[in-house]
């Protein structure tokens, strides 16, 4: 018999690691949504962010003028490389813009690892802090991450749903030749896009970063479950991505309980192949009517 | 919109329309062969000294790039310092040493062919380096097919000295079975009874993680469970707050950024306020120092090296050792850290070699063979070459044994607690060297 205490502790696990790859899933969907761009660098992006984020905060000594300082920045690098790098590949075989980013992948490893060393970098949390959750002492700090992913993400489908550029996102998203004749920037709306979608990995980057080693490799285990996350969710559907980040999250933590956490991630690929076998539009898509 | 992007009017202004001429392109191109060729027509700076003295290739595999990244370019710095000096103080037996330097990536099939590479097409006379122990493991078969000396910097896996041993392979510093025969009677008598072990989930973790296990039971304690972590998991969590269960002393077996990781997430959930936290030297390596932050405060280690001057390690040849690393580790990291286990080890390695080099008169690898038998069974002493201290290279085994330096964290520095010399680390050789 399994005890509650456990499974209870799993699942608030699973819900906080959920809004966190939901926060790195939403800005990956969001891209593939609007430009059908599969952007292998998101995961570096998101490291990127973090290094970032480590140089404001030693700068200012602020987590959260870090955390802006950081945003902004990869907004800008996004939008500098979505001109330069992706936007002229728009409209080609899936697989130029693949090989693409997975060349923009290698190249923001190397240059953080050229600009910042080898040496793992630390940013501090803004709060400290613990509270008994049963057995484990739970740290407030990520129950902040989960808010703030959570806030982050409600802002963005606001933005999205009411605002006057997000119209013009979700316009592009259903018919991109329909919206550039209506008479919106198309190009624009995807330097846009991949600009927002840079900025939400560096914000989940510098989130994350107070609970780990800040190093050149962190992005690839989080690219490599986001895109689980986005194909089980349904490719460019960012509620799906949302729902399917706490599915997979909460699957893997309860069958931590039985197995070795290691062994718990083959859950989420069993996930993504029967997503792909049975329903390959993703589980969180409306059945078309 | 147009059914061709380059038909777009964005396109056409941007990225076509007059902007790249063949021309310029040609111009470009032209300077940029200009400027590496003057690169190549620059002499290596041994030149000069050495005259037409056809230098030792080393050939030194790490990995610069990808998940170890950060270990193998601190071991590298640890290479290069020991060849800038070998090379300034007049080579050996008259010729310099050239670096072949091979990136394997973190990965053991790139580090494979590699090393092939290094072997067969650059024509290196002896291999150096290593790091991730599963790299080691690849690469040792080639060298051994190639009859060529590899000399391992980094890699801790038990079974490199014992199981899988060669007779073309040293290891010139410690492994888990010595470090937990110093480490563990230390732990059990002064730290705690019962423990938890946590471990990289790769071949070092789990050959180190073994010896542990092993050490602590003779020593009278108890393990009462283990955790294994595989290498580059970016949130540990899952496997953190499954750790439960009666112990009163957490063991960790990590390094770098997973160190990092683990120790932070640990300190999080609260683990290590109930328990008290030891393990592997590698947790608080120097270079990582200021990432673990306060949260590594308390944590006892084991190690071959710790960067302190003070006694026994206050010698005049350990502060040149200090001071030379610390210019070089600058460059490779702004934040100039201190030199690790890894720098020391590789540096050694190499003053190895250049004894085994001038003792045996190798001229190249045909003598191979006698350059194997000079280092077997090898003694050094404390010095400029050797400043961690006295060494003995096995015959048998080709294991090195080294005296253990027991530490603490304290004020996030390393504070020396005990030291072992390296009589109480010899464990007896598990060793058949395959026939030639």
């Amino acid at each position: 018999m399994i005890p509650l205490d456990q499974v209870l502790v799993q699942i608030v696990n699973g819900l906080v690691n959920g809004m966190i790859l939901a926060l790195v899933a939403s800005g990956l969907t969001l891209i593939f949504g609007i430009m059908d761009i599969v952007n292998f660098a998101h995961g570096d992006l998101f490291m990127l962010g973090a290094y970032v984020g480590t140089t404001a905060f030693l700068t200012t000594g602020n987590f959260w003028i870090a955390l802006l300082a950081s945003v902004l920045t990869m907004a800008l690098l996004g939008a500098v490389l979505q001109a330069t790098a992706l936007r002229p590949l728009l409209g080609r075989d899936p697989l130029t813009t693949i090989l693409a980013t997975f060349g923009l992948s290698l190249i923001i490893q190397n240059y953080a690892l050229w600009q910042y060393g080898p040496v793992p970098r630390k940013i501090n949390e803004p709060i400290t802090g613990h509270f008994q959750l049963f057995y484990v002492e739970y740290p407030w700090y990520r129950l902040l991450i989960a808010v703030m992913s959570a806030a982050i993400i409600g802002g963005l489908y606001l933005f999205m749903k009411y605002g006057k550029h997000g119209i013009w996102i979700r316009a592009t998203t259903q018919d991109r030749v329909m919206a550039a004749a209506m008479g919106i920037p198309v190009p624009w709306v995807h330097t846009v896009v991949f600009a927002i979608g840079a900025g939400m990995a560096a914000a989940s980057g510098v989130l994350f970063g107070p609970t780990v080693g800040i190093n050149h490799a962190m992005g690839f285990d989080f690219t490599l479950r986001a895109f689980v996350v986005v194909v089980v969710g349904g490719m460019g559907n960012l509620g799906g991505s949302i729902l399917a980040s706490i599915f997979i999250s909460l699957l893997e933590s309860l069958a931590a309980i039985w197995v070795s956490p290691a062994q718990a991630v083959i859950v989420s690929f069993v996930a993504l192949i029967l997503t792909l076998l049975i329903r390959p539009t993703g589980l969180f898509v409306p059945t078309p009517k | 919109m147009r059914e061709r992007w380059q038909d777009e009017a964005w396109a056409q202004n941007f990225w076509w329309r007059g902007q790249t001429t063949r021309r310029k392109f040609l111009g470009l191109s032209a300077a940029a062969a200009g400027a590496l060729g003057g690169a190549m027509l620059v002499p290596a700076p041994w030149r000069e000294a050495f005259g037409q003295a056809k230098p030792y290739k080393i050939g030194v595999l790490q990995p610069l790039t990808g998940a170890a990244a950060a270990g193998g370019k601190t071991a590298l710095v640890g290479t290069q310092l020991a060849a800038d000096r070998i090379n300034k103080a007049g080579g050996i037996n008259g010729r310099p040493l050239e670096l072949v330097i091979a990136d394997y990536e973190s990965k053991p099939d790139v580090g494979r062919r590699k090393a092939e590479k290094l072997v067969v097409e650059d024509k290196v006379d002896i291999g150096e380096g290593g790091y991730l122990s599963n790299v080691c493991l690849a690469c040792m078969p080639v060298f051994e097919e190639q009859k060529t000396v590899f000399m391992i910097g980094v890699c801790l896996d038990t079974t490199i000295t014992t199981t899988n041993c060669s007779r073309y392979v040293f290891r010139p510093f410690d492994y888990a079975p010595s470090q937990a025969v110093a480490f563990a009677p230390y732990i059990v008598s002064k730290m705690a009874k019962k423990w938890h072990v946590v471990y990289l989930d790769y071949a070092w973790g789990q050959s180190t993680r073994d010896a542990y296990v092993a050490e602590i039971k003779k020593s009278g304690g108890e393990v009462t469970g283990t955790t294994g972590i595989p290498l580059g998991t970016a949130d540990m969590t899952a496997f953190i707050s499954k750790i439960t269960g009666n112990f009163d002393g957490l063991f960790a077996i990590m390094f770098g950024a997973n160190a990092v990781t683990f120790t932070t997430q640990a300190y999080d959930l609260g683990l290590l306020k109930k328990a008290r936290y030891a393990g592997d030297g590698a947790v608080a390596e120097s270079t990582h120092l200021a990432a673990l932050g306060q949260k590594v405060e308390g944590f006892v280690g084991v190690n071959r090296y710790i960067p302190i001057l003070t006694k026994p390690l206050d010698t005049p040849y350990h502060k040149k050792f200090f001071e030379e690393s610390k210019v070089l580790l600058k460059k490779m990291d702004p934040s100039g850290p201190d030199p690790d286990r890894y720098v020391q080890s590789n540096f050694e390695a190499m003053n190895f070699l250049k004894l085994g080099i001038q003792k045996s008169g190798f001229r190249g690898r045909e003598d191979t063979m006698k350059l194997i038998e000079a280092l077997e069974g090898m003694e050094v002493k404390e010095g400029d070459d050797f400043p961690q201290g006295d060494k003995t290279l096995r015959k048998e085994d080709h294991q090195a044994f080294l005296r253990q330096f027991i530490f603490d964290i304290h004020e996030r520095k390393h504070r020396l607690l005990d030291v072992v010399a390296k009589e109480k680390t010899i464990v007896p050789p598990a060793c058949t060297f395959p026939k030639a």
